[in-house]
């Protein structure tokens, strides 16, 4: 992995200030700094400047940006929110359901927190799930957490405890993750909030992570954050910061690279995907696949088939190969099985393509 | 700018050509809505939104088609102008995007004109590879143009057909 910490960053910024210093322009105006930004900064997503940085935002991808499509060893895992899905209800057939996964092509899977937790399961039943996925090759890698745990309070207590729970219930059927969010100063996690970017929002994701963490002390579970635009984890720099405030290695990445995508990225996914895997690739848990498309005149971005939008599904197949270990992929917010089918080809054909191995075969 | 002098100098060796060939489709088209199908334009597979913003396929709208032995132009009002040189070989131009590149292929089958271009989806880097087979015919009175579009991707193949009356 590039080590791309702050202190790095300053230091080439420092020495691309000096650089940039001796050669002002006519106008005044400061040449394009070559290499990324230190941070997020002035709104922008600390991707290099392209051109004209002094009258326009860098929204246009540079000329002839070097893709390393170079695969590595890992082998990804394909899960979905098709259906029938996991959802800890009672008399399921395990076998057949994890069969039909497979047969799907998908051999990977996970279960909703809030499904999950409804009933308690017996002994046996968690036996059964672990021996049926055993048997056809599918993986039950992780819960999916619902909630707010910065919510207003109360609410803010009674969403920590749920997510304490899903960890313990993790253990118990042997996942290895959980994945939740940093949660919004909105009562609904999905709705963006004024002060969400505020020091108080950051102080109360902060301390509602390290209260989860010392409450579960001793647990192998990762706790997987996903980003989202709407909260203050929406760029790399802020989920590489969120694991040092906390001070917990168990606080990786559920890496979901379209929920950070603002106009300022949407046209430069290439760098947006090199930059990212760079700094946190040796963070990334888990993995979401989705595409956009910026399709309105408000800065709207909206979901698209995969491969068909905006994310450069070649480059991030390839940074996902090359990863420290082999990575469950989600396919999520698509509207019925056939899209999911359909999304899956789409991307079983790109990685075929490149050469980057995806487990199983679909029918 | 060299691909505008191209398209200039084609664009007037067009108006100035009579050359016979088997089905004339010069004029301008209006869009029958009623009895074409949608065919959205390929950056935009959207899946849990309404339609592009803007983009109404099946709004009313008039396309004008110049043609002589060698080649045709298409001035649409949704999409960028399209040269197509009819030699039945690729020729490689710049996608809509901008970004990448499409391979174009066009020819004249009979009464038909065969178009088939191969690019990735969006004309985003990265994107599954896309192509497109658009095929032209005319009614025998040559009073009615039909253009059906096949676009197979991994995912799927999608087929459209759009009918154009003469004006």
């Amino acid at each position: 992995m590039t080590d791309v910490n702050r202190r790095n960053f300053f230091a080439a910024g420092a020495v691309a200030g000096l650089a940039a210093g001796s050669a002002v322009g006519l106008g005044g105006a400061a040449p394009a700094a070559a290499g990324p930004r230190p941070g997020p900064g002035g709104g922008g997503p600390g991707l290099a400047d392209v051109w004209g940085a002094d009258f326009l935002y860098q929204w246009s991808p540079p000329e002839n940006y070097k893709r390393d499509l170079s695969v590595g060893p890992r082998t990804i895992r394909l899960s979905s929110q098709s259906t029938p899905r996991v959802t800890g209800a009672e008399g399921v057939d395990y076998g057949a359901l994890f069969k039909a996964m497979r047969d799907g092509g998908w051999t990977a899977c996970e279960a909703p927190s809030n499904a999950w937790l409804e009933r308690k399961k017996p002994d046996s039943e968690i036996r059964e799930i672990k021996a049926q996925l055993q048997a056809n090759d599918v993986k039950f890698y992780g819960l999916h957490c619902a909630g707010n745990i910065i919510a207003p309070d109360p609410d803010a207590e009674r969403w920590q405890r749920h997510i304490i729970d899903t960890i313990h219930a993790a253990e118990e059927v042997g996942c290895e993750l959980i994945l939740t969010h940093a949660g919004s100063m909105h009562t609904n996690r999905n709705w963006a909030h004024p002060l969400n970017w505020s020091k108080e929002a950051w102080l109360r994701s902060v301390g509602a992570l390290k209260r989860i963490c010392r409450d579960t002390a001793g647990s192998k579970i990762k706790i997987a954050i996903e980003a989202v635009n709407t909260e203050s984890i929406n760029n790399p720099w802020a989920h590489k910061r969120l694991r040092e405030d906390v001070g917990d290695d168990r606080i990786c990445v559920g890496l979901d690279i379209t929920n950070m995508v603002f106009p300022n990225v949407a046209y430069r996914m290439s760098e947006m995907l090199d930059l990212t895997f760079d700094m946190l690739g040796d963070q990334i848990a888990y993995v979401h696949a989705k595409d956009f498309v910026w399709n309105d005149m408000l800065p709207g971005m909206n979901w698209t088939m995969n491969g068909t939008g905006g994310m450069d599904y070649e480059l991030f197949l390839a940074r996902l190969s090359r990863l420290p270990l082999n990575p469950c992929m989600l396919v999520e917010f698509l509207t019925n099985n056939d899209e999911y089918s359909q999304a899956q080809r789409n991307i079983r054909a790109i990685a075929a393509k490149l050469g980057v191995k995806i487990h199983g075969t679909q029918a | 700018m060299r691909n505008l002098t191209k398209m200039a100098l084609l664009a007037a060796a067009l108006a100035t050509s009579a050359a016979a060939f088997a089905a004339d489709f010069n004029g301008s088209w209006v869009r029958d809505g009623a009895r074409s199908k949608a065919a959205p334009y390929p950056n935009y597979w959207l899946t849990r939104a309404p339609a592009a913003g803007g983009f109404n396929p099946n709004a009313p709208f008039i396309v004008r088609v110049q043609q002589n032995a060698t080649g045709v132009v298409v001035t649409h009002p949704l999409f960028p102008q399209r040269s197509y040189v009819l030699d039945g070989k690729a020729h490689s131009s710049r996608a809509d995007s901008g970004l990448v590149q499409v391979s174009t292929t066009a020819a004249m089958a009979g009464d038909t004109l065969k178009v088939t271009t191969v690019q990735p989806f969006g004309g985003m880097p990265g994107n599954v590879t896309m192509t497109a087979t658009e095929t032209w015919s005319l009614s025998p009175d040559g009073k009615e143009l039909t253009i059906t579009t096949v676009r197979e991707v991994p995912a799927t193949t999608q087929s459209f057909t759009e009918v154009f009356k003469k004006q």
